[in-house]
């Protein structure tokens, strides 16, 4: 695990629909120890995608820098893994070979890294499912294998873009405290992108509120861990700081 | 295994009574036979064309130059596809072209092609060369294009460089649209050829007929397109349906032009 | 440079945005200047490869001679009268199949095996039978367009959701009028794109036959053109089939067939 380290980033591009150019992202400095989980917050059009883009190397940086353990990032790699909000798996290669394909690209042996596949399956409670491809799975099942996926070629910044919200409410709350779980057993550096604030206080220890490209504020979630739903919402802390997390994001 | 052999039966079913009707009924209302033949005509034409030969030369002359015209085609046709579909730009920009060529497929290459390449082989594989060539080009190009633009960073993000991208995402992901386009563009070029050996050879199945009609020979006419009707269905149903089944439903892809 | 590039791609893609046909037209605007330049180079001999601009004075003369519209006329006429009746029987029997179980099982390897064919093998035959005219040409149109439109309508028919079918009876439908709200309108969308194939497939099986056996049209054209070892009417006969279907198609069938199936929210493969 590794820290991130965002420098004065900005992103202008020219919109080829618009005619014009645009600015996603201005002067936007952020410092995430490694093992820490940061949540992400912002409304629609804020530049929470484009940021997170940034720094997995999708798209390129105009200004300012993105350094991960202290090194500056060139382009998609495994060291920064990603969970897509539409999961993304190869729906050609069973769920195995889904979650075997980081090690496969990195040369792991056949054996070796449907052993780790099978490790991190079974860390998700999804053993059963392993030969199965992933259009015979759930929504919910689909997206703990994008995740498994992603944390089975143990990147040093696991970076999440809005991973649960096309799943029902139910998976939902169930998908988060399965993610905590998982992130206290490995403790990654993870960066999560939501638009759904409790969501983003539940999982973090630290919330980022953006605002058209910049941050508005950093807020600290110091609620103990294991986080439990049934625990938080009726916990006054909790419900003070989503609080005052979504008047940031409803003003911005 | 067992359902396998009853729906086989039951495939073949319609054929025995088809066949039993011709042997009955031509014979009953004594057609002529060089309007239409009877039954044991043609299986005598197709026992005589097999033991001098003629009917495996043509046969044989035929696959060879499907074969040998899809091949070449496909060489050409999948690597063309997948550059060309890979940019959304690219892609977008070239679709019309290969639409327009695309409905020109194999039999309208026909007097242009024995034009530039005289009579015999070299002129039908290239309308079979053409007749593939373009459908498949353009089906690769969708399938390419098709693949969401995540699955692709995904696999970038799990460390995937250029060769493990082309070969584990861009062509696992068109396939399903290749295979389609496989089987369309084969249509398209049995077609062709059957139209090219009439007036372009001097043997095959195609002249076979041809020839056949000069003769009023009927027997061999009707073999001959039985023979015809047979190949394309052996290859088209046991060959390409299951293929084309097997990939696009097993991993639930249904993109579709 | 490059922001120039983007500048000018954003142009055409916004002119396109607004008037689709534009992005059908400007690709092949590099093509025909590849031809051109390959023309002007003589890359190939003049009598293999003539330019854009012999072909468009071949065009010219033609028309003026009035045999280009003459056979365009007899082309397209043969099409139009094959492909309605290869739609007034498909559709009905691609009806038929599609209810009625048995009619299917009886039937549908048959299909199989007569499609299989293919329209061409039966032109010898056909020639026999009915000589070089008008008859043999439509029965060949006909027996192309058929097929498509009766495997896709027993398609349509057979992805109707079994729920329309109970509604309709519940509602008190009879065997008839369930043909013609449920089954006709629930299958449409499908029979459009049998329609569509059908008449793709039909347009080539013209050109076949007309350079098979044919005696006028845009086939014979082509072929009357190779014997005498024209390449440039070759080359025009192959514009006008591909400009034409092309337009057919783009302009007229494919938003008939997506307004149908779009309309009524109903995709079926």
């Amino acid at each position: 695990m590794k820290s991130l380290t965002i420098r004065n980033l900005s992103k202008t591009y020219f919109d080829v629909h618009a005619g014009a150019n645009v600015t996603a992202v201005r002067d936007l400095s952020l410092e995430v120890p490694a093992g820490e989980f940061v949540s992400i917050v912002g409304p629609s059009g804020c530049g929470k995608t484009t940021l997170l883009n940034m720094i997995a190397g999708f798209i390129p940086h105009t200004g300012g820098e993105i350094l991960v353990g202290g090194r500056p990032v060139k382009g998609p790699g495994p060291d920064r893994g990603v969970v897509f909000q539409s999961w993304a798996l190869f729906p050609w290669r069973t769920v195995l070979d889904n979650v075997a394909f980081g090690p496969k690209m990195r040369g792991v042996g056949r054996a070796e890294r449907e052993k780790i596949a099978h490790d991190y399956l079974a860390l998700a409670k999804l053993s059963e499912a392993a030969g199965r491809y992933p259009n015979e799975l759930s929504g919910g099942m689909q997206q703990r294998v994008g995740v498994v996926r992603a944390l089975a070629n143990e990147p040093d910044v696991l970076l999440m873009d809005e991973p649960f919200a096309s799943v029902d409410a139910q998976t939902r709350m169930t998908l988060q405290e399965e993610l905590t779980r998982i992130w206290e057993q490995k403790r990654p550096t993870v960066i999560f992108i939501t638009h759904d604030v409790a969501e983003a206080v539940f999982l973090g220890n630290r919330v980022v509120a953006l605002s058209k490209g910049r941050v508005l504020e950093e807020i600290t979630v110091d609620l103990p861990r294991p986080r439990v739903w049934d625990d938080l919402n009726k916990d006054d802390r909790f419900k003070a700081l989503t609080a005052r997390v979504l008047q940031l994001v409803r003003s911005a | 295994m067992r359902l396998w052999l009853s729906s086989s039966l039951w495939f073949c079913a319609p054929f025995a009574v088809l066949l039993v009707l011709w042997a009955v009924l031509l014979p009953y209302f004594e057609v002529n036979p060089r309007l239409f033949p009877h039954l044991d005509a043609v299986v005598e034409a197709g026992l005589e064309g097999i033991k001098d030969g003629t009917l495996i030369q043509h046969i044989g002359a035929s696959l060879l130059r499907v074969t040998v015209g899809t091949v070449l085609a496909l060489v050409f046709a999948i690597p063309l596809g997948v550059a060309m579909g890979v940019s959304p730009a690219v892609s977008g920009f070239l679709t019309p072209p290969f639409r327009f060529f695309s409905v020109l497929a194999g039999i309208a290459w026909i007097p242009l092609a024995s034009l530039w390449f005289g009579y015999g082989f070299g002129a039908i594989t290239f309308v079979i060369f053409n007749a593939v060539f373009f459908i498949v080009t353009y089906n690769t190009l969708l399938g390419v294009s098709t693949i969401p633009l995540q699955v692709r960073n995904a696999a970038a993000s799990l460390g995937a460089g250029r060769w493990a991208m082309l070969t584990e995402v861009l062509l696992p992901g068109a396939l399903p649209n290749i295979v389609t386009g496989i089987r369309t563009g084969l249509g398209f070029a049995w077609r062709g050829l059957i139209a090219a050996e009439m007036i372009a050879t001097n043997v095959g199945l195609g002249y076979m007929l041809f020839v056949a009609r000069d003769f009023y020979k009927t027997e061999v006419i009707v073999l001959g397109m039985i023979v015809i009707g047979v190949l394309w269905l052996l290859l088209d149903r046991l060959l390409l349906a299951p293929i084309e089944r097997a990939t696009s439903e097993r991993w639930g892809m249904v993109q579709r032009a | 440079m490059s922001t120039l590039l983007l500048k000018t791609w954003s142009h055409y893609l916004r002119l396109t945005t607004q008037w689709p046909s534009i992005g059908t037209i400007v690709p092949f605007i590099p093509l025909i200047v590849a031809w051109w330049i390959v023309t002007a180079l003589q890359v190939f001999p003049p009598a293999f490869l003539p330019g854009p601009a012999d072909v468009v004075r071949s065009f010219g003369t033609l028309v003026y001679t009035g045999v280009l519209p003459e056979y365009l006329q007899d082309s397209v006429v043969r099409l139009i009268v094959g492909s309605f009746w290869g739609i007034m029987l498909g559709i009905p029997l691609g009806l038929l199949v599609g209810l009625s179980q048995r009619v299917h099982k009886a039937l549908w390897p048959l299909l199989m095996f007569f499609q299989a064919i293919g329209d061409i093998a039966w032109l010898p035959i056909l020639v026999i039978w009915f000589g070089y005219g008008l008859v043999t040409m439509t029965v060949v149109i006909v027996y192309t367009v058929i097929f498509p439109v009766i495997l896709n309508t027993v398609l349509g028919v057979r992805s109707i959701p079994i729920n329309m079918h109970r509604a309709a009876l519940s509602l008190g439908a009879s065997r008839t009028r369930m043909l013609w709200e449920v089954v006709l309108p629930g299958a449409l969308p499908n029979i459009m794109t049998g329609l569509r194939n059908g008449l793709g497939y039909g347009w080539r099986a013209l050109i076949a036959t007309e350079i098979i056996v044919g005696t006028s049209g845009i086939g014979f054209l082509m072929f009357d053109a190779r014997r005498a070892g024209s390449v440039v009417e070759i080359l025009l006969g192959m514009i006008i089939l591909g400009t034409l279907w092309y337009i057919v198609d783009s302009w007229i069938l494919a938003p008939i067939e997506r307004a149908t199936g779009q309309r009524w929210g109903l995709v079926t493969k």
